[in-house]
């Protein structure tokens, strides 16, 4: 059965557009208001995405805050993290190096590094808590090229003249493949939750269609800032990262709840996390994700 | 109980219908000028010695006659039919009805026979009188928890943007309550908007809102009187749980060509209607004329359009040029009567137009049609058989490069009734009939179409069957207590052809499919059937004063699926499934009803309910609704709870008249997988409500009326924590308590002037000028979080308002 979600952007731009045009003969606004919220019993949050490039990887430990708290997370330094290559019996250790994060570099001389198709299992302690996670590191799309396309004039979906980029890649074949892909403009990642770009195998949900490019919305309005084009001599990195089943949920739900507001907003949910506490009555609740990646990723270089 | 009702109906039918020695008067109560049928009129029969010398019209009391006994009464039904049986004898017969002249008649009965009554219009003159006979209707009237309002009132309520409306006006009255502006429907005793049946002409109305619940489907010059049905709710309704919205359309002039209309800021109206008949007289001023014979038949055409898009054209850029952005609506009615039979056919159709072209469109709107066959068998029995056809649809269109999906939804159904009413006797009038509905569902019907592609994707339609059989009885003993007792029995079934999905179900979480099986057409898969006991008890304590209760039980067999804050036009309407239960209520209403002043002028009445629901649904954090073809995973089931007093006083005559109704109320909810498995707050619970609509008449050019609304805030749910996973901020409501915040409270004053030009009798025209929410406060319709797009170390609460300043405007009404 084919499935069709409404593109969180289209309904984004029907709803702009639904209220430009009642305000334009209504009043209705948004405005900031003061607000205070009691944040009870601040989960422990665990960053783990981990990828099998051959550079550091690191596994960020912090607490969570405050909804308004502007200051930084503060960060968890006491615990022990173990990533474990269940097939192959490997351990593989993080170790402590400042604000939270543990970090481990890959050798591949040594065979030091992640397999695709292996399971792997991520253990820490903290405060006397066990932590445990798995997951699978599955693999990735064929990435043949980066086209750079010039628009001028009026181009979908709003006004935008100037450079952009399309990704030419293609999903594996099999169902059941999911992927984050991220775009970075000179090396900086483009990390709004609007630009969010995650696929289930070519498309915005698990089709029948398989194996083949990466659908439009994907593979050019999901890559681009439409709000800025791309300048002369901008370098443009694009990754695609394979994801988990669970880590494709959790990025829908992490993007919806941003994004929830307004006429069509949902009660507010908490968001789930593929953590868990091992022993009894642990003393902490926890938040965030594990997932392995295999990434395959090409540059463009913005001409003139 | 069930068994205690049927021996109330039983009894009070058996004794009473043998009884010789009876004649029975039946007829129509209409308007003098142009026939329309004058509906809850009440015919009052008092014995009298001797006949009166004249049968005088409008006539004062004649202080001739002496009353030998109680007056007997009879008051006519949605079609203006009455039917009274008497002892022979002298009787005067005083016929009153609001804002009508009360019309008094003398006849010596010898045998049955049928008895017109046209009744002329009340003038600005007799108003001032005010006769006692038409008051008390609330004192004295079986029904409970009823509230009425007729097109006149609607009228002349200060509304947004100088647009009157049925469902706005229906929000002020007591026990009924809205999300906000931008919400589609009401809630009527802490129920959900999908829990009312809206009837337009006895065709269910799916959604009742036109751009987005700021004004409502019905036109107001086309609407004869809308009565809302809140609890005691008789046997022949059914298929909601919380309410009956039934409006009713006006017939259509039978004595001359009439219009009325309207030129207001963002849209217009117009109606007309006249006789079906050859003119009597030469030339087009005969058409304006009445005739000298009322017409058979009459027709009336009503519509209305938005111009927002043309008044916008050219603000609209290069992008949004071409856009269309309007609504509109077309109600047409056709009748005919012969002898004892009326007919008539009603339909309606508007849709809600969004389109930007080459970027999306969305659509949405009802069409109706309504053939309805009124037949008098004999001056005891009354019947009237109706079909009827409803879809509501929705459309979505989006164009994303050269590939367009397009997406429809629907709901569409076909229903034939009967319904019978039979005066048994004085004391006993009985209400049958039987009423079966096929419904054919399409949740998603999705296509994607490019000069090289076209796949048609979507969720296979669903289909049901239901049929509901009824009986009730009112009794009135001795004009102190009146018992309407009644059953309804409904079945529902859940057809094939389809797919059928079967999960394995733990409390509170996601179902886990386990298997499926394809099933033929016409299959039946689910089937349930539900006794639905109605009770309505009346105590006459005074003349202007009354004890009523009521208890009834409601079954609904179709779900507005919808989580979102607001309900919106995209929300997909599901049967009651294998999956899905039918929901459940059983209320109970008690209330004491006062009228005081001189000419009762003053009605009073205070309320308290108490509902208990059953199978109410609700979501799975992070549900997916639309195009899901697994939904029935993401549903939860659970009870429900409302409860509440409402106070009401209308003031109905002199210069100054409105009503003042306030309702402390609650609505809860308690879900398995929800708030930690507690009671929480309905979205819609609101325990304050208050509403103050005042008119005033200054003099006869003048008229000045004003609204101020109160309601405590809604509740909501806020985060509380946050934390950053790669970058992305996650938002977390810590203990995941639902619906633990309040909104602040709404409250709103809206003012508007009416001038009435000179009286010609030819064009007879107002102007308004109003001002909604005056004072200009900025109700949120909503609190919502967001991470600050430049600094995303900075999270923001942020109110959102959608009519967030003063709106004044001005219209031009008028009639001919």
């Amino acid at each position: 059965m084919l499935k069709l979600t409404v593109p969180m952007k289209f309904q984004s731009l029907l709803l702009t557009a639904i209220l430009t045009v009642l305000a334009s003969f209504q009043t209705g606004c948004e405005d900031e208001i003061k607000v205070n919220v009691d944040y009870n019993q601040p989960k422990l949050v665990v960053d783990a995405f981990i990828n099998n490039l051959p550079q550091t990887q690191t596994i960020t430990l912090s607490r969570a805050v405050n909804y308004f708290d502007t200051n930084t997370a503060p960060a968890i330094t006491n615990a022990q993290v173990l990533l474990f290559d269940t097939t192959a019996g490997k351990p593989f250790f993080f170790q402590h190096t400042e604000k939270g994060k543990y970090q481990f570099t890959p050798n591949a001389s040594s065979g030091d590094t992640f397999t695709i198709g292996h399971d792997y299992a991520l253990f820490i302690l903290v405060d006397g808590d066990t932590l445990a996670s798995f997951c699978n590191l599955s693999r990735t799309a064929t990435f043949d090229s980066i086209r750079l396309v010039d628009v001028e004039g009026n181009g979908p979906p709003i006004n935008t003249t100037g450079y952009y980029v399309e990704l030419m890649a293609k999903d594996a074949f099999g169902k059941g493949d999911f992927y984050w892909i991220k775009t970075f403009r000179n090396d900086t990642f483009l990390s709004d939750i609007d630009q969010l770009n995650i696929s289930a195998d070519m498309g915005n949900t698990s089709t029948d269609i398989d194996g083949e490019l990466f659908i439009y919305p994907v593979r050019y309005s999901g890559v681009n800032d439409f709000l800025r084009s791309f300048k002369k001599d901008e370098k443009i990195r694009l990754e695609i990262h394979s994801i988990s089943p669970i880590a494709y949920g959790w990025f829908n739900l992490v993007r919806n709840e941003n994004q929830n507001g307004g006429l069509f907003a949902t009660p507010p949910a908490n968001i789930f996390s593929n953590i868990i506490a091992v022993n009894k009555n642990p003393k902490n609740t926890l938040g965030g994700l594990f997932c392995m990646s295999a990434v395959v990723k090409q540059e463009i270089l913005i001409p003139e | 109980m069930i068994r205690l009702l049927f021996v109330v109906i039983i009894s009070v039918f058996i004794p009473q219908a043998i009884n010789a020695q009876v004649a029975t008067i039946s007829g129509y109560v209409r308007d003098s000028i142009s026939q329309e049928t004058i509906s809850k009129a009440e015919i009052t029969a008092t014995l009298t010695t001797n006949a009166s010398p004249s049968n005088g019209n409008p006539a004062l009391p004649n202080n001739n006659t002496v009353k030998v006994s109680t007056a007997q009464k009879a008051v006519t039904n949605a079609y203006g039919f009455y039917s009274l049986s008497l002892k022979p004898g002298n009787w005067k017969l005083v016929v009153s009805s609001n804002g009508y002249q009360d019309y008094v008649r003398f006849v010596t009965l010898t045998e049955s026979k049928e008895l017109n009554f046209n009744l002329p219009i009340e003038s600005d003159a007799m108003k001032a009188i005010e006769i006692t006979a038409k008051r008390n209707n609330n004192v004295k009237s079986l029904d409970v928890s009823v509230q009425s309002i007729n097109g006149q009132t609607i009228k002349k309520i200060p509304a947004l943007l100088g647009e009157p409306d049925v469902i706005r006006s229906v929000q002020l009255l007591p026990g009924v309550t809205t999300v906000g502006e931008g919400a589609s429907g009401f809630n009527v005793r802490g129920g959900g908007i999908d829990q009312n049946l809206v009837l337009m002409d006895e065709a269910p109305v799916f959604n009742s809102a036109h751009l987005f619940g700021f004004f409502s489907i019905f036109n107001p010059d086309a609407v004869k009187d809308v009565e809302l049905v809140k609890g005691g709710i008789p046997a022949q309704y059914g298929g909601r749980l919380s309410s009956t919205l039934d409006v009713k359309t006006r017939d259509g002039n039978r004595s001359r060509l009439a219009g009325s209309g309207g030129i207001g800021t963002i849209f217009s109206r117009l109606t007309l209607e006249g006789p079906l008949a050859l003119p009597q007289g030469k030339g087009l001023k005969s058409l304006t004329k009445n005739r000298k014979t009322p017409a058979k038949s009459s027709f009336l055409i009503s519509g209305r359009r938005s111009y927002i898009d043309y008044l916008a054209k050219p603000f609209l850029n290069d992008d949004l040029a071409g856009s269309q952005f309007y609504f509109y609506d077309l109600t047409t009615k056709f009748n005919y009567s012969r002898g004892k039979d009326n007919f008539f056919i009603s339909s309606y159709i508007g849709d809600d137009v969004f389109k930007a072209a080459g970027l999306f469109g969305v659509k949405w709107g009802n069409s109706t049609v309504t053939g309805r066959w009124n037949h008098v068998f004999n001056n005891k029995l009354f019947s009237n058989f109706t079909y009827f056809y409803s879809r509501y649809r929705y459309n979505l269109e989006f164009t994303n490069r050269d590939v367009t999906f397009n997406w429809q939804s629907y709901i569409v159904n076909n229903s034939a009734k009967a319904d019978f009413t039979y005066s048994i006797n004085p004391k006993n009038t009985a209400n049958f009939g039987l009423q079966s509905t096929y419904y054919r569902f399409i949740p998603g019907d999705a296509r994607a179409t490019s000069e090289t592609l076209n796949i048609r994707f979507g969720l296979p339609d669903r289909f049901g069957f239901e049929n509901a059989v009824y009986l009730s009885n009112d009794w009135n003993s001795n004009g102190k207590f009146s018992i309407r007792a009644g059953m309804r029995l409904s079945q529902f079934a859940y057809l094939g052809p389809g797919k059928v999905y079967l999960y394995n179900r733990e409390p509170g979480k996601q179902g886990i499919l386990d298997s499926t099986y394809t099933t033929q057409r016409g299959e039946v898969v689910a089937n349930y059937i539900y006794p639905e006991p109605r009770l309505s008890i009346k105590w006459q304590t005074g003349k202007t004063h009354s004890i009523k209760g009521g208890y009834n039980r409601m079954v609904q067999n179709l779900h507005l699926i919808s989580n979102t804050a607001a309900s919106v036009p995209f929300d997909v309407w599901q049967p009651t499934t294998n999956n899905i239960k039918p929901e459940i209520a059983d209320q109970v209403s008690i209330g004491y009803f006062r009228n005081f002043g001189k000419n009762s002028t003053l009605e009073t009445s205070i309320e308290t309910y108490y509902k208990s629901l059953q199978n109410q649904v609700d979501y799975i954090d992070g549900a997916n609704l639309l195009l899901n073809e697994f939904l029935e995973a993401d549903l939860l089931t659970g009870i429900g709870r409302a409860y509440g007093l409402e106070c009401y006083v209308k003031k109905s005559g002199g210069d100054l008249t409105g009503w003042i109704s306030y309702t402390l109320s609650r609505s809860e909810r308690k879900v398995e997988g929800i708030n930690d498995n507690n009671w929480y707050a309905n979205r819609f619970d609101r325990l304050h409500n208050l509403a103050v609509v005042v008119q005033y008449k200054i003099n006869l050019r003048w008229e000045f009326a004003a609204n101020f609304i109160f309601s405590s805030g809604t509740p909501t749910t806020f985060y509380t924590g946050q934390y950053k996973v790669q970058g992305y901020t996650v938002p977390d409501a810590g203990s995941n308590a639902r619906n633990n915040v309040r909104n602040p409270d709404y409250h709103r004053l809206d003012l508007s002037l009416t001038y009435y030009r000179k009286k010609n009798p030819k064009w007879e025209s107002f102007w308004v000028f109003s001002t909604y929410n005056t004072y200009n406060r900025r109700n949120p319709f909503s609190i919502y979080f967001a991470t600050n797009f430049q600094n995303k170390n900075y999270n923001a609460a942020i109110r959102y308002s959608v009519i967030g300043s003063i709106v004044p405007a001005i219209s031009y009404n008028f009639k001919f």
